[in-house]
């Protein structure tokens, strides 16, 4: 009999079997991608201090220390069901069922879509899909792209593609419409892309900053915007520019663009047909919480960490007895953050157990989330901290 | 832009304009809407447009999400064999 289940080998579920390990508890992670380390294998990127944040090298080391500890990670094998049990979890997976007295559920996050006219053709990708292939799988997505949609992550995986020598044309806008919200808004864009200005050494985010002290100021920016965009990276970011169709017989051969008002409309006479061989969407991401819905766990809808995010509390227990849950499905935030908050759902089941007799290193763990937290320099939304405080409050609530 | 015949729903062919106009016409909610034009019912359960369905009936009704998730899930979450549900291999 094992001591506890971990769905997901991400970094937050690699992370807290490493501590249940450590506690001397039985542990098995389920993963359904072929290799162990979620999203981290696709993360690529320089921080502010110069030095290079490696995710594969990361997902090597976790993989690495977790099997080191007897930890029984196996790859390729899906959920699809949970359920509770009198003495805690079933599991049905593509490899049969399993029974565990703990589950923590560490599934991370989807990316959502953002339909464009002409995105069913072949060579349209979300941009997650393009990170994926290029920094995973090193299989060439194309010769010249089309990023539609702008935003932190958008950037960030350009700059890989762009580093693997893959030519990134330039980085546009949706087309504004009942389901693109804010993403075909260029002040709502442009405001959000200020806040990771320490993250680019861009010319676009110093000319940006000046006007960032007033709400006035920042449409006035906007209005200014030059047409043919600022470079970052030598990628022009065109926030004045819309995709209206993505083109193509068989498969994609470019892209009807037009250059917008501040609030999203197509300018009339300003179309204009791009050449592109593959077109990357990006939308947002939100917390991968199928199967927290399928156990039963109360919800909060919270926009600042992503959307709905099963309801814990601050030693990552949810509401339903021998459930947890850590990483992205809690909120979207950095590799960093999951990791530590992985830690904390390790040593709070190993706690559960009874495997825990001092519990200052779950104290410890449970302050250094909200360290690294401060620190992040990847911070998906400004309101991190208000929406965390909101989830306690709940989980606190009779 | 709405208008446009852009599929949102892949496995059951279900349009942008599809959505807006059942939603126009059945102010209703997002489960009603899925009911009523099958997107999210295909094969893939909705991985892709579930959060758009959400997204059509936030813009048409006005209603903004509960804390409660609005298009419920339901198991098997991922696309699943005959064989692996008991089935016969020949
Ligand atoms: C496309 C994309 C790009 C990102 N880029 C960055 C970046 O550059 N920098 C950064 O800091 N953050 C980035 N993030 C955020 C990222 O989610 C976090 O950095 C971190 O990886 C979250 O860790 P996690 O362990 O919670 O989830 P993940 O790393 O997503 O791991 C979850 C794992 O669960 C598995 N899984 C899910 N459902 C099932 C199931 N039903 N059965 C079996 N296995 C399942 C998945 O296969 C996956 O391996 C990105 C996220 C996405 C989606």
């Amino acid at each position: 009999m094992i001591d506890a289940l971990i769905i997901g080998a991400g970094p937050a579920g690699l992370s807290a079997a490493i501590a249940c390990a450590k506690q001397d508890l039985s542990v098995v992670v389920i993963d359904e991608f072929y290799r162990a380390g979620g999203r981290l294998l696709g993360q690529l990127h320089q921080e502010p201090d110069g030095t290079w944040w490696n995710g594969i090298e990361e997902a090597l080391r976790l993989d690495r220390e977790a099997r080191a500890l007897g930890v029984d990670i196996r790859c390729g094998v899906s959920v699809y069901d949970v359920s509770r049990t009198p003495g805690g979890w079933n599991v049905s997976t593509t490899a049969g069922k399993m029974e565990t007295p703990l589950l923590l559920i560490a599934t991370g996050a989807s990316e959502t879509a953002v339909p464009v006219p002409g995105w069913t053709l072949p060579g349209v990708m979300s941009i997650g899909a393009a990170q994926v292939m290029t920094n995973v799988q090193r299989v060439r997505v194309g010769e010249r792209g089309v990023v539609i949609g702008v935003n932190i992550l958008s950037v960030a995986i350009a700059r890989e593609l762009q580093l693997a020598g893959i030519q990134i044309d330039r980085m546009i806008l949706p087309p504004a419409s009942s389901i693109t919200g804010n993403a075909g808004l260029p002040e709502e864009v442009m405001r959000a892309l200020l806040r990771v200005a320490h993250l680019a050494p861009s010319p676009l985010l110093r000319w940006g900053s000046r006007f960032m002290h007033s709400h006035w100021m920042q449409s006035l920016a906007v209005r200014l915007y030059p047409s043919r965009g600022f470079p970052m990276w030598d990628i022009p970011i065109q926030l004045r520019t819309a995709a209206l169709e993505i083109v193509g017989k068989a498969q994609v051969e470019g892209v009807r663009i037009a250059q917008i008002t501040p609030d999203g409309q197509p300018i009339f006479g300003t179309e204009q047909l791009i050449p592109a061989d593959f077109v990357c969407i990006a939308g947002g991401l939100s917390p991968l919480a199928e199967l927290a819905a399928i156990a039963g766990c109360p919800f909060a809808y919270v926009p600042s960490l992503g959307g709905h995010v099963p309801i814990h509390n601050d030693q990552m227990q949810t509401a339903l007895p021998g459930l947890f849950v850590a990483g992205n499905i809690t909120g979207v935030e950095s590799a960093k953050v999951a990791m530590a908050q992985g830690k904390v759902a390790g040593l709070s089941m190993a706690h559960a157990r009874g495997a825990l007799t001092d519990l200052s290193p779950l104290t410890d763990a449970i302050r250094d989330v909200k360290a690294v937290r401060q620190r992040a320099t990847i911070q998906f939304h400004p309101d991190i901290d208000d929406g965390r405080a909101l989830v306690e409050k709940l989980a606190l609530a009779p | 832009m709405d208008a446009h015949q852009l599929i949102v729903c892949r496995c059951e062919e279900v349009s942008l304009a599809e959505l807006m106009e059942t939603a126009e016409a059945y102010p209703c909610s997002a489960r009603e809407l899925k009911l009523r034009t099958r997107a999210g019912m295909g094969c893939c359960g909705g991985r892709t447009c579930r959060v758009l369905v959400d997204q059509v009936i936030e813009k048409v009704t006005g209603q903004t999400p509960s804390h409660s998730v609005p298009l419920g899930y339901q198991p098997p979450v991922r696309p699943l064999s005959f064989q692996l549900m008991g089935g016969r291999n020949k």
